[in-house]
């Protein structure tokens, strides 16, 4: 692709990233204002849900009951482009693609994130054995295969990055689904979690209810991996060495990189602050950004929030192009986590504006984990599924 | 539109116009309030899952009285106490209208035909109230289930049977002490029917 790749015909937005934020954000302008041309750009050409996938890890649920394709966006009338975007032009309000660019009026970047290999010293070289599976796609595969292959009385190790990270609860969520794998499949098998934060940041509680039931999880607190050696199958942290059979690093995480080049991210050079109204970034006008690269807002980065961020940020962005005041909506999050084969908990956050800032109302858990919560969790997907890509 | 807004640009009303007729659907009373609902309720509250109800064609008052009953945790949720108190913030009366005035869609959710069968015929306590055809009575307050997901009605039995949906209501107590009276297995055949209802 060389030159402008589609000469702009009205106005229009491109969208990039085609994850829960950008694909909600790119069918929402088409349904809000249909004389907007909406051009979303996303390497992958099939989408993979990570909610439920450790599901997939557990061997509760196929990858394929998560994958699902981009053609109810094109029913929207959204052009797709399947390629990357490796430059944002904001003056010329350009994104570059291969050798060609693209124009907009308005950009949404929902860029997700990307790792920060150079944190745990042995990652980097070693991508292809040491699985960090917190992009549900073909690691995932290959991390339930791993596994399952492990002899019984093996040692699986977790290892869990400081806040922030994407999906606050997945990594407990994670221990829970691999320790009743093991719990059912490999009963001589242990789970040692090491985690960077001082305690299970998200649905505590109930957490540690879940694992009454999982003598087999070896939850250490503080424990920063800062080193792992595929040939030694041993993990380091700042106090300890630790053997393993099979290994999970999720790495610290960053705004994906286009983030980082177009320079919408702060002085820490991770994560986009932005407008608690319209999501636009404070770094660059003209350019909203939305999903688990924002920072700022008393909002988990889950994909139900991106969900809420595309629907608002598509209402904005067609306010400012017709010249319309933008509404001022809140965002909410409504989170379900796996605890077993059948039981589920959950997490909700309602939120508020006040001031031009995004505000709590109220946080509520259920009180117990249960197979109802499990069955609400199934039709929560069913319904944000369509709500990001039918 | 690009074209035109470059034209007019500088004159307000002009602009308000073509900004009026281009929002479409951001114009529509209580729209974007309603917006973070469809992760769960689904498009314009016509939701396709199982569990999750359609709140589509929902009776105004009995949408209004749900929302500040899940608020003040009379009806216990963990999902929509917050959710109701945002939408006590954003304006209950402007979502009720929104939902109440979208055309509701029967549950694409199918059920085996012996289970709505079965349904059909332990079903005549339920018509009392419901009406022949699961339709309810807004006068009275008392909503549709035909169509309703099945996932959805099997759990409400339940909840009623438990006394956990609103405890100690009075005005429910009747309902509650016909829900004692059948066995939580006959819960998914009631639902299987009435969710094929249409």
């Amino acid at each position: 692709m060389k030159g402008d790749v589609a000469p702009k015909s009205g106005p229009r937005v491109v969208v990039i990233g085609g994850g829960w934020g950008g694909a909600t954000a790119a069918k929402y302008v088409r349904l809000y204002d249909p004389k907007i041309e909406v051009v979303l750009i996303e390497p992958n050409r099939q989408f993979i849900s990570c909610p439920f996938s450790n599901l997939v890890l557990a061997g509760v649920r196929t990858i394929d009951s998560l994958t699902m394709g981009y053609d109810g966006l094109r029913k929207h009338g959204v052009w797709i482009i399947h390629d990357t975007a490796t430059a944002i032009e904001p003056d010329q309000k350009r994104v570059r693609i291969g050798e060609g660019y693209l124009q907009y009026d308005r950009l949404v970047v929902s860029p997700g994130v990307d790792f920060q290999w150079e944190q745990v010293e042995g990652l980097a070289q070693n991508q292809d054995k040491v699985l960090h599976a917190w992009k549900a796609g073909p690691q995932t595969v290959q991390l339930a295969q791993q596994l399952a292959a492990m002899p019984d009385g093996g040692v699986f190790v977790l290892s869990i990055p400081l806040a922030a990270y994407r999906c606050p609860p997945g990594p407990y969520e994670r221990t829970s689904m691999v320790a009743w794998y093991l719990k059912t499949n490999k009963p001589r098998s242990k789970l040692i979690v090491l985690d960077a934060n001082q305690n299970i940041i998200s649905k505590t509680a109930l957490f540690r209810a879940a694992w009454q039931a999982y003598p087999n999880i070896d939850y250490r607190p503080a424990s920063r991996v800062i080193g792992v050696d595929p040939g030694a199958r041993e993990v380091r942290t700042e106090f300890d060495k630790i053997r393993y059979d099979v290994v999970n690093v999720i790495p610290p995480q960053r705004a994906g990189a286009i983030a980082v080049q177009a320079d919408l991210v702060g002085g820490d050079k991770r994560w986009c602050e932005v407008n608690h109204v319209t999501y636009e970034s404070v770094k660059q006008p003209g350019i909203h950004v939305i999903g688990d690269a924002t920072i700022g807002l008393p909002v988990p980065k889950s994909g139900n929030v991106a969900n809420a961020m595309g629907k608002i940020t598509a209402a904005c962005v067609v306010s400012l192009i017709n010249g319309a005041a933008p509404p001022v909506l809140p965002p909410g999050n409504t989170c379900y986590s796996w605890v077993s084969d059948r039981e589920a908990i959950a997490v909700v956050n309602a939120y508020k504006i006040e001031n031009g800032k995004v505000v709590q109302i109220e946080q509520k858990l259920t009180p117990a984990q249960s197979p109802l919560v499990a069955q609400r969790a199934i039709g929560w997907t069913q319904s944000i599924w369509a709500d990001v890509l039918a | 539109m690009h074209l035109a807004l470059a034209i007019v640009g500088g004159l307000v009303p002009a602009l308000s116009w073509i900004a009026a007729e281009a929002a479409g659907p951001l114009d529509e009373r209580g729209a974007l309030k309603a917006v973070t609902c469809s992760a769960c309720h689904g498009a314009a509250g016509n939701s396709r899952s199982e569990a999750m109800p359609i709140i589509a064609g929902l009776d105004q008052v009995y949408f209004k009285k749900q929302i500040e009953a899940y608020a003040a945790g009379k009806r216990p949720s963990p999902e929509m106490e917050p959710y109701a108190k945002q939408v006590l913030e954003l304006g209950v009366d402007d979502v009720a209208i929104y939902f109440s005035s979208r055309p509701r869609q029967a549950t694409p959710v199918p059920s085996p035909a012996e289970a709505i069968a079965r349904g059909r015929s332990a079903a005549a306590p339920c018509t009392v109230c419901h009406g022949p055809q699961g339709q309810g009575d807004p006068a009275k307050l008392i909503p549709s289930l035909a169509g309703q997901a099945p996932g959805y009605l099997r759990e409400q039995m339940l909840l009623f049977k438990q006394d956990r949906r609103n405890p100690g209501d009075p005005t429910l107590a009747a309902l509650k002490a016909l829900m004692k009276t059948i066995p939580d297995e006959s819960f998914a055949d009631l639902a299987a029917y009435y969710s094929s209802l249409r």
